[in-house]
């Protein structure tokens, strides 16, 4: 039981106000900056095909997701179809789907409308979603909503300003430096995505995406190739795990 | 560079294309989760599939920005953006750490470019 609950009026701010400004705290102690410096490099992107800094920003509220931000910014540079824009986006977002999935049940609350997990859901990207899978089962069930869209307005506030720093940074800072900013995407990708491996699987996906993706271009191009070579390089990956957990399931 | 749809062109295209191509196939998968979350079985092999290909796409991406570089990063050796990779990855398997990986990597490639040009 919460201490002193019971009447709506006199739980609410503890619901809801506290535990939503420790959430943006706790966010914007650290984690928000790192997520913005991998955003940073979107804005950048952005101005390198001639896009308004406010479709950079507004990317950032409302796609809120880097790989797909990059991904659509990147390829409009290597002139790749919209349909394979499209559909390379949202092959690379699928991964929501079960990321939601498996966070909604965290901040289930009884009596909780569709408009408010529609809300929850669009915060969902990967530092969110880790984060609250770590810290949410510690927080008492009642402020964990507050505690998470606090966490989660922060993430997205500093992400925000970061990607309209990094169109502006992009026009003034010497030219080894403006290249820096472009680099921030891959190195920060390549580099989260090694972190998160977490068996064979993930490390196959991650070496045949590497090397299949230059072949693909070349063989394919027209942005089909990053699709081509996710699907095979993904399913190899899988295959292999498979196999392996079948072996050792049979050992 | 993908030029814009014709009939659609006009001072709000960017708007209408980050929308249209961006935003919705993202956000239509967070709302499908909504839809569906209290049927799917989060540990189904269809989404380990689904997971594995995304990280796969993911690497791609990586690869394509890398090698076919935009802007002022075209103008870095690759030999230097490679470097910056690889220094970064190194450090990640050593330490876990991704943002002291990011750092480095990042001087090695500002470096690197001013160093050889």
């Amino acid at each position: 039981m919460a201490p002193g609950g019971g009447g709506m009026t006199e739980a609410a701010p503890n619901q809801w106000l506290r535990p939503w400004a420790r959430g943006f705290r706790d966010a914007a102690m650290l984690p928000a900056w790192i997520v913005g410096l991998s955003l940073m490099g979107v804005g950048t992107l952005a101005r390198d095909v001639g896009y308004p800094v406010e479709a950079a920003v507004l990317s950032t509220f409302l796609v809120w997701a880097g790989p797909s931000q990059v991904l659509f910014f990147a390829s409009i540079a290597a002139g790749a179809a919209w349909s394979a824009i499209a559909l390379a986006i949202g092959f690379a977002s699928l991964r929501f789907l079960p990321m939601t999935v498996s966070l909604l049940p965290l901040l289930r609350r009884p009596g909780q409308s569709v408009a408010q997990q529609m809300l929850i859901a669009h915060f969902v990207a990967v530092t969110a979603w880790v984060e609250a899978l770590r810290r949410l089962p510690n927080i008492p069930p009642e402020q964990r909503v507050g505690y998470f869209l606090g966490f989660a307005n922060a993430l997205i506030v500093v992400s925000a300003f970061c990607t309209y720093a990094g169109f502006h940074l992009a026009g003034i800072v010497p030219t080894p430096v403006a290249a820096g900013l472009l680099c921030l995407t891959p190195i920060f990708f390549l580099s989260s995505m090694v972190a998160g491996v977490r068996g064979l699987g993930d490390a196959v996906a991650i070496g045949f995406g590497l090397a299949l993706a230059p072949v693909a271009g070349w063989a394919i191009g027209g942005g089909f190739d990053l699709i081509a070579s996710g699907v095979i390089g993904g399913s190899i990956a899988f295959l292999i795990q498979r196999w392996r957990k079948a072996r050792k399931a049979g050992a | 560079m993908t030029q814009p749809i014709a009939f659609l062109d006009g001072p709000w295209w960017p708007y209408l294309a980050l929308v249209l191509f961006a935003v919705l196939p993202t956000e239509i998968w967070r709302w499908l989760a909504v839809a569906f979350a209290r049927k799917l079985d989060e540990n189904s092999p269809w989404l380990e599939w689904v997971r594995l290909v995304a990280t796969s796409l993911l690497a791609g991406v990586v690869a394509k920005l890398v090698l076919a570089a935009p802007g002022a990063l075209a103008g870095v050796p690759l030999a230097v953006r490679l470097a910056a990779l690889a220094v970064a990855v190194t450090i990640v398997l050593a330490w876990r750490r991704v943002m002291l990986a990011v750092l480095v990597g990042e001087v090695v490639l500002i470096g690197g470019a001013i160093w050889l040009s």
